[in-house]
């Protein structure tokens, strides 16, 4: 600290050395090494517990996160901010000439006094544009002739400016010596100066050399135009214009949400399809049903499981609904004979059986006619096999009453239709198969 | 809510356009099994127009998913023919997936099991989609029909385009004219055969029935006299 005063008020001050980059770095490095081998963690212990022990400088862990990282001596309790301790270098007041002037005008700055180049280090930064000339027989050659009817005068005026403020083309018109000349607008100059520039060039076949500027003037007069336009709307008009951005995304999304809600709704037409056939037979049948199981209860002992089963065939609910490939889109003809998902195991079993037995190609040349008619004769089997299977349940409960009777009554027996009894062995040979 | 009428993504309503495909493989044994990989067939799997016509013109690729095993097995090709040739030992699923050139039709997949080996015939010709071939090998082909329903403009103009570059027919290894009518007129003729089965079965239910409740009536006299 009183180092540090008497520093300031440049009083014996220590003879401490001069700290250099180099110097200051090796030290910061050395200190940072230090303190790595100083406290190493203890294998097994975690970093954050460590943490908490210690610090470079053992000091207690801080309250509240700092910027600057831990471990490496730094943050805000460096006691002295590490400032090189440096003996001040002189300044003086020195004259210098600017090599970008022609006027050799002398002005001063001020500058090390170590500071020895003598050359103004911002003249680099003074450009020098190349504006072409042309000689008499030249502009006569070439020039002459132009749509926009420029005469020499105008010409030389234009060249000129275009030297003077190194073609600054605003400037340029703006200084335009509209009295003599006319009037001329920035993108008339830009025109003139750019076609002057290339007809120069093709007739000194510098073509190669340097890159030839085209500058579309009807172009840019187009931009101004509408920028003009657009700078010059009302406040109405931008409000319309919003308003107008608005209502079209809310088109937008509606168009969308409206095309998101007829997918669904076909999704929900063709399940819907498959659940009509159901809800127009089940709900009545079932209520129909409950009715006659009531009745049945009073009258017969034992109600007939088979009836439910010979409803539904009766009444045509079984067989299979294949989907409806509806809408858009391309797809594979083969899809159309996928069996619907929600048939279940048996009944798939069941057909496969079905297919086997009447020798039917599983995977047919899906052709429409052949699809249509595929998928009808399978729906076909599985009614088939649902008869089959509703007959020798029958059967086996037509025996199983010849039982009851018989034992009830020995030696008087019931008569099984001859026409069912054939079919007998045949569906339990199925229903073992 | 307006009403935008007849828009609905600038697809051509009541417009439907088939294109029948052929896909399939064709495998010829080495005679032996080969050292160095233990590979005993070579095949090619590949995907071919019914009609000779240049399936290019609305297919942007043809993606043919092969078993893992096999070093890249996704191969894409990008113009016909539309075809991979590789050696191998066994058979197995190949995924034939085809994209259209018009970014909104989502891509179709066909499922094609690579055929190696004659299938044992079972009950005659049914069942054997394979063809033996002495010259060319073991042919197995299915027929496929591309479904578009109500396509894009542009790709109805591919589709067209298309129709008009067909020059006749390809000769298929496989005759599916042949087998299309076979087949439909035994689908036809099975049909009518079931549907007399379910005519008699259900006379037969029908008398079950009334057999049962008669049944049912005369034990229910029997079991009542002696209570």
């Amino acid at each position: 600290m009183s180092a540090d005063v008497r520093d300031i008020l440049d009083m014996e001050r220590a003879n401490t050395p001069e700290v250099t980059r180099d110097s200051f770095l090796a030290t910061k490095k050395r200190n940072f090494e230090r303190t790595k081998t100083a406290s190493r963690r203890p294998e097994g212990m975690h970093r954050e517990v460590f943490a908490l022990l210690y610090t470079d400088k053992k000091d207690a862990p801080p309250l509240l996160p700092t910027d600057t990282a831990l471990g490496i001596g730094s943050g805000y309790k460096e006691t002295k901010a590490r400032l090189g301790m440096k003996k001040v270098r002189k300044w003086e007041w020195a004259p210098f000439s600017n090599p970008a002037r022609n006027d050799s005008a002398v002005f001063h700055h001020w500058k090390r006094v170590t500071d020895n180049s003598t050359d103004y280090p911002f003249a680099k930064f003074n450009k020098q544009l190349e504006v072409p000339s042309y000689t008499m027989t030249e502009y006569n050659a070439h020039l002459r002739n132009n749509i926009n009817n420029w005469s020499k005068v105008q010409t030389d005026h234009l060249f000129d400016l275009a030297r003077r403020f190194d073609l600054r083309f605003i400037v340029m018109a703006d200084r335009w010596n509209r009295q003599q000349h006319g009037a001329k607008t920035v993108e008339e100059l830009k025109e003139r100066y750019y076609e002057v520039v290339a007809l120069l060039a093709k007739a000194k076949n510098q073509t190669s050399e340097k890159k030839v500027f085209v500058y579309d003037a009807e172009h840019e007069r187009r931009r101004k135009e509408q920028l003009e336009k657009l700078f010059k709307r009302t406040t109405q008009q931008v409000e319309e214009e919003n308003m107008l951005i608005n209502e079209m995304k809310k088109i937008e999304a509606r168009k969308k949400e409206r095309e998101r809600k007829t997918q669904d709704l076909q999704k929900l037409i063709s399940q819907a399809d498959q659940q009509n056939e159901h809800a127009s037979n089940t709900p009545s049948t079932r209520k129909y049903e409950k009715k006659l199981h009531k009745k049945k209860v009073h009258q017969q002992p034992r109600p007939s499981r088979v009836d439910s089963v010979v409803n539904a065939i009766e009444i045509g609910s079984s067989g299979i609904k294949f989907a409806d490939l509806r809408g858009s889109g391309v797809s594979l003809r083969s899809q159309k004979m996928k069996l619907p998902a929600n048939i279940g195991q048996r009944k798939v079993k069941a057909l496969e059986q079905a297919i086997q037995e009447f020798k039917v190609d599983p995977a047919p040349p899906p052709t429409e006619d052949i699809c249509t008619s595929f998928n009808e004769l399978r729906s076909d089997m599985v009614l088939l096999c649902e008869l089959r299977t509703a007959l020798s349940t029958c059967v086996y409960e037509m025996e199983s009453l010849k039982h009851q009777y018989e034992a009830a009554c020995p030696g008087k027996t019931l008569n099984i239709p001859p026409s069912l009894v054939p079919i007998k062995t045949e569906a339990l040979d199925n229903s073992t198969n | 809510m307006t009403d935008f009428g007849g828009d609905s993504g600038g697809r051509l309503k009541g417009v439907t356009i088939v294109k029948p495909i052929v896909y399939g493989n064709i495998a010829r044994s080495f005679g032996k099994k080969r050292e160095e990989d233990g590979h005993t067939h070579q095949w090619k799997v590949y995907l071919k127009p019914y009609f000779n016509e240049d399936m290019s013109i609305y297919v942007k690729k043809v993606h043919f998913k092969l078993h893992e095993s096999y070093a890249n097995p996704n191969r894409i090709v990008v113009k016909p023919p539309y075809e991979i040739t590789e050696t191998g030992w066994g058979e197995f699923e190949v995924i034939i997936k085809i994209y259209f050139n018009d970014q909104s039709e989502r891509p179709v997949t066909c499922y094609h099991i690579l055929k190696l080996f004659q299938s044992p015939v079972v009950d005659g010709e049914l069942t054997s989609s394979t063809t033996m071939d002495t010259k060319k090998g073991l042919v197995s082909e299915s027929y496929e029909e591309i479904v578009f329903q109500e396509p894009t403009q542009i790709l109805q103009h591919y589709l067209l385009l298309s129709e008009q570059s067909a020059n006749g027919l390809l000769t298929h290894d496989t005759d599916f004219e042949e087998k299309k009518t076979k087949t439909l007129d035994n689908i036809v003729n099975v049909k009518q055969k079931v549907k007399a089965e379910i005519v008699t079965l259900k006379d037969k239910l029908k008398l079950a029935r009334e057999t049962i409740s008669k049944f049912k009536a005369e034990l229910a006299k029997v079991q009542k006299q002696p209570a």
